[in-house]
């Protein structure tokens, strides 16, 4: 009877303890010294370019299963090819009507040469009455070659632009955090840290998330600790272009006039606050990026495209999203944006190597 | 032989039927001219002696349904009768297949035309005091057209309950159990079990504890709780009801009843 009362939807503390997992069979999970190459990934939970309602043009929901397992494959396949010792994946669902209740996280440990996980969810509930969503848990994983611990849930600050009873089923984001004991270098112990911050805000909540990771990497850069991190700052890099109104626009809408019911569109607007084009500044300036600064709006560095933006507008990526950055050092000629994965989500991979010898 | 067996049947039926009053889930049948409904209960009409028939009146035009009880011969000291239920659910569920909020099922799919098909045998005896009731039946759901089975609303409740549709099949048992406290006081617990062979999620337990209070013949109120449990396609679950997620928390069940027999 008790259990039958549990939350129809999950909150979470300020700090909660990560869910953790394991790969069916272990897979070269001993460290044997080198580089340590590290992916982020915002996957779009498996449906590739599905035109799903909430983030494209279209008006899908829930893809059916053999296209899961089809896409799931070929982003295992994209992560082997990478062969990543540490994969910082946003948008994960474990058990989400839309993705036909497949535990991602287990799946790809379980067809990847990664052997362990952890996760912590950004929307998990019983039941979103809203656009057929139905049952939802979906959030960031860290997925490692080598064992995680002290693997944390952060909670990071709500939207304060929704009414209640949309706050009430809408997202919670979160960043996550976990050791790797196994890659402690010259005594430094190593941390991953992996953020999926808010996209459609149109308050100063990006600013509050970016507060809270900068806070949460500066933590562990005064400990003495090395960290990797990165993942979908849904932020668009100092001297970018911060308008994709128009080239986001969907035939029925209507952005940039006086009669439009908003004048911007959610998502596709970088100006919502004071600063908010700088956001990434405390960034570059107190880390190194696999992606130099200079170089960052360079075609070849774009890492997002809305996912009917190529059949609308011919666009496959017009702005970058999806970051790494270290306390350490990356082999600079070695990161790399996997634009070949365009076909498996709306973001691209970045992929960098840190280097063994200068930390 | 059939023909002689039906009529044989039905003449027991009239013989021997039983009516009460407040007994919806019980053999017994409505005094005939008397009608019954409450908030969460069809309206029930007590035809004549050898025929009651109910509707859910609010719902009827998005969600049409009639179910009808006939009393049968007794059975072993068992008042019994049996119960043909007809719902068309079609219209409603098209209607939640939306955009936005209350969109419960994904507007991709179109729900096809569907007729839901349910008889049930009623069996009911007074055993010291306590009124049992045991029920059993057969549940058939016809699509006419492609049913995408990704359309489910997997919700508890509702998830077995249209999972006939998908099913095409399934079996309900269950039993009830009625003490009367004082003569306006009385309990009521029950246990139904749906069963779905073969089907994603395949069986649900309902549980419910009623306490109910007999202001008159015309009024009753009733509190309790209501108790599921069951398999579906995301694993097991379980839900006390009602339950009120904003608040996150249960809240008993409010249940008003109203009937009145016509002269």
């Amino acid at each position: 009877m008790i259990l039958g009362c549990e939350p129809f939807v999950t909150e979470f503390p300020d700090t909660s303890v990560a869910v953790l997992y394991e790969s069916a069979s272990q897979n070269n999970s001993t460290y044997g010294g080198g580089n340590i190459k590290v992916v982020t990934w915002n996957i779009r939970f498996g449906i590739a370019r599905f035109p799903f309602f909430g983030d494209s043009c279209g008006d899908d929901v829930i893809l059916d299963d053999d296209t899961i397992e089809k896409n799931m494959a070929a982003i295992a396949d994209s992560l082997n090819v990478m062969d990543a010792d540490i994969v910082l994946l946003q948008e994960v669902d474990v058990n989400s009507k839309r993705t036909g209740y497949m535990d991602q996280v287990q799946y790809l440990l379980d067809n990847t040469n990664l052997n362990y996980g952890c996760y912590a969810s950004m929307w998990k509930a019983d039941f979103i009455p809203s656009d057929g969503i139905g049952r939802i848990d979906a959030g960031n994983a860290i997925l490692s070659k080598y064992e995680l611990t002290d693997a944390e849930r952060i909670k990071l600050h709500l939207r304060t632009d929704q009414d209640g009873l949309t706050q009430y089923f809408y997202l919670r984001r979160n960043l996550v955090k976990a050791k790797i004991p196994a890659l402690t270098q010259g005594g430094k112990e190593l941390f991953a840290v992996n953020i999926h911050a808010t996209a459609f805000a149109t308050d100063d909540t990006k600013q509050k998330h970016i507060d809270t990771y900068v806070e949460t990497l500066s933590d562990i850069h005064s400990s003495g600790a090395l960290f990797v991190t990165g993942g979908d700052l849904n932020s668009v890099p100092p001297g970018s272009v911060t308008d994709f109104c128009l080239s986001d626009m969907c035939a029925s809408e209507d952005y940039h006039t006086d009669g439009a019911e908003e004048y911007h569109k959610e998502g596709s607007y970088f100006e919502n606050f004071e600063g908010e084009p700088d956001i990434l500044l405390p960034l570059y300036n107190a880390y190194n990026s696999a992606i130099d600064s200079a170089d960052v709006n360079l075609p070849i560095h774009l890492t997002h495209g809305p996912s009917t933006s190529y059949e609308i507008n011919d666009i496959k990526f017009d702005r970058k999203l999806d970051y790494l950055f270290t306390n350490g050092s990356w082999i600079d000629s070695l990161s790399q944006t996997h634009q070949d994965a365009w076909e498996l989500s709306d973001h691209l991979p970045v992929s960098a190597v840190l280097s063994a010898e200068d930390n | 032989m059939m023909k002689r067996i039906i009529s044989y049947l039905l003449l027991a039926g009239f013989l021997f039927s039983e009516t009460r009053n407040w007994d919806s889930h019980s053999a017994y049948l409505l005094p005939q001219k008397r009608w019954e409904m409450g908030l969460f209960q069809p309206f029930r009409y007590g035809y004549s002696e050898n025929l009651e028939y109910s509707v859910y009146p609010l719902w009827f035009f998005v969600l049409p349904n009639i179910s009808i009880k006939k009393p049968q011969n007794d059975l072993a000291g068992f008042t019994t009768a049996t119960q043909y239920k007809i719902v068309y659910p079609t219209p409603f569920l098209n209607m939640i297949a939306k955009s936005g909020i209350m969109g419960i099922i994904s507007p991709e799919f179109q729900l096809p035309p569907m007729l839901g098909l349910s008889a049930t045998w009623l069996m009911s005896k007074n055993m010291s005091g306590l009124d049992l009731t045991l029920n059993s039946g057969l549940d058939l759901g016809i699509a006419f057209g492609d049913l995408d089975t990704r359309s489910t609303v997997d919700l508890p409740l509702v998830y077995h309950r249209l999972g006939v549709y998908y099913n095409k099949w399934g079996i309900h048992v269950g039993a009830d159990v009625q003490k009367y406290m004082t003569e306006k006081i009385g309990i009521l617990a029950d246990v139904d079990l749906r069963l779905l062979p073969g089907f994603k999620g395949n069986y649900s337990l309902e549980h419910k504890l009623l306490i109910s209070w007999h202001k008159s013949e015309n009024f009753r109120i009733m509190t309790g709780y209501k108790f599921v449990m069951g398999e579906y396609p995301y694993g097991s679950d379980m839900r006390l009801l009602p339950y009120i997620p904003m608040a996150e928390t249960w809240v008993p069940i409010i249940e008003l009843q109203w009937g009145k027999s016509r002269k």
